[in-house]
C-alpha cells in the first residue's frame, strides 16, 4: 500500500487528478473513451460480420481494420496507465478493477492471436454459415468486450470509488 | 462561458426542467440505486457500436480498408442507427433524472448542437453523393463529397464523445451531482 500511495501522490499522479487544467484528468478521460470506441466498436464490428451481420462485406479486407484497433488499445493502455496512476490505492482495491483487467487480457489475446490468424485464411474465413472455430471466436470476443466495458463502467459504482458514495 | 453554457435560468426552459423533474421518468432514474450504473453501461456499449459501424463506414469513405465496397460497409449502418437509438433513449434517462446538470451545462449544449450538425451531415451526404458513391468499385476511392462528409462525421462524433466526457468538468455550481 505504501508504494501505491506514493505513486499516486507523485508529481505526475497529482497533476493527472489535480491539475486545474482541461488537459490533464478530463482529457486523458475522453482520450480512454476513443480508445474505448474504436478497440471495442471495430471488434464488435468484426465479430458481427463473422456471425452473418452485413454479409455481402466481404471480410478479409477488414483486415486492414487490425491498426486501428491496436490504435485504440495503445491509446487506452497509456491513457489508462494514467489514470490508474492518479487513483491507484483506490482501484487496485476494486476487484471490478482486475475483473475489467482480465476481460481486456483475454480480449487482447483473442483479438491479436484467435482473430488475427482467422484472417490467414481468407477463404474459409469468407464461408458462410462460419466454421464452428470463427464462430467461437466472434461470439468469446463480443463477450469479452462487452464484459470489460461493462467492468470499467461498474469501477464507478461497486467497490471502493474516490470520492463517491459507492453503491454497494 | 457562464456557468449556465448558452442559455439563460428561468422561462420555459426552466419551467421544462422543473417538470421533468416531477415525472416518473425522473424518480425511476434517481430513486433505484441500479439504473443510473445500468444506463451508462448501455450508453458506453452504444457509443463503441457506433465508433465500429458508422466509423468504420466513416473510414472506409475516407479511402482506409480499401477492398471493402462502400455499399456493403453501408449494411453495417442499421446497427449504428440501433445503436444511436439506445443512446438516445439512455440519454434521455439522464436527462429526466438530472434536467438542471444538462440543460444549463456548456458541455451538453454543445453535444446536442453537434449531434444536430451530425444529422445534418447525413442528409446531405444520402441526398446528394450517395448516389454515386455507393456505386464505386471495392478499391476505389470515393468522390470528393463522400471523402468530406466522412471527415466531417468522424470529426462531429468524435466531438460528441468528447462533449460528453465534459459534461462533468463544465457541471453548473447549482446542480447537486445525482447519487
Amino acid at each position: 500500500m505504501h508504494f501505491l500511495s506514493s505513486l499516486e501522490h507523485s508529481a505526475f499522479g497529482t497533476w493527472v487528478r489535480e491539475a486545474p487544467t482541461i488537459w490533464a484528468y478530463a482529457t486523458i478521460l475522453f482520450l480512454h473513451t476513443i480508445g474505448l470506441g474504436f478497440v471495442v466498436g471495430v471488434n464488435v464490428a468484426i465479430d458481427l460480420r463473422i456471425l452473418g451481420v452485413a454479409r455481402q462485406m466481404p471480410l478479409a479486407p477488414m483486415r486492414k481494420l487490425f491498426p486501428w484497433m491496436w490504435a485504440g488499445f495503445i491509446v487506452n493502455a497509456l491513457s489508462g496507465v494514467a489514470l490508474l496512476i492518479a487513483d491507484a490505492t483506490t482501484k487496485l482495491a476494486n476487484p471490478v478493477f482486475l475483473v475489467k483487467m482480465t476481460f481486456i487480457a483475454l480480449g487482447v489475446v483473442n483479438m491479436g492471436w484467435s482473430k488475427r490468424k482467422l484472417f490467414d485464411d481468407p477463404q474459409t474465413l469468407e464461408q458462410y454459415p462460419p466454421t464452428s472455430h470463427a464462430k467461437r471466436v466472434a461470439i468469446v470476443s463480443l463477450v469479452l468486450w462487452i464484459g470489460a466495458t461493462t467492468a470499467g463502467r461498474l469501477m464507478g459504482y461497486l467497490g471502493p470509488v474516490s470520492g463517491l458514495e459507492s453503491l454497494d | 462561458m457562464s456557468p449556465t453554457g448558452f442559455l439563460h435560468t428561468g422561462g420555459l426552459l426552466q419551467a421544462y426542467a422543473a417538470w421533468i423533474n416531477t415525472t416518473w421518468l425522473h424518480f425511476f432514474a434517481v430513486n433505484y440505486k441500479w439504473v443510473w450504473a445500468t444506463m451508462e453501461t448501455l450508453h458506453f456499449l452504444g457509443l463503441g457500436l457506433m465508433v465500429g459501424t458508422i466509423g468504420v463506414l466513416d473510414l472506409r469513405l475516407l479511402g482506409c480498408a480499401r477492398g471493402l465496397p462502400i455499399a456493403s460497409v453501408q449494411k453495417l449502418v442499421p446497427w449504428g442507427i440501433g445503436a444511436f437509438v439506445l443512446n438516445t433513449l439512455t440519454g434521455i434517462v439522464f436527462l429526466a433524472g438530472a434536467p438542471y446538470q444538462y440543460v444549463y451545462n456548456f458541455a451538453f449544449q454543445m453535444k446536442v448542437l453537434f449531434m444536430l450538425a451530425a444529422g445534418v451531415n447525413v442528409l446531405i451526404f444520402y441526398t446528394g453523393t450517395w448516389a454515386r458513391t455507393q456505386t464505386i468499385g471495392a478499391n476505389q476511392t470515393a468522390p470528393w463529397a463522400a471523402r468530406i462528409a466522412g471527415a466531417v462525421s468522424l470529426f462531429l462524433w468524435i466531438g460528441v464523445m468528447y462533449w460528453g466526457r465534459m459534461l462533468t468538468f463544465f457541471r453548473p455550481p447549482f446542480v447537486v451531482p445525482p447519487k
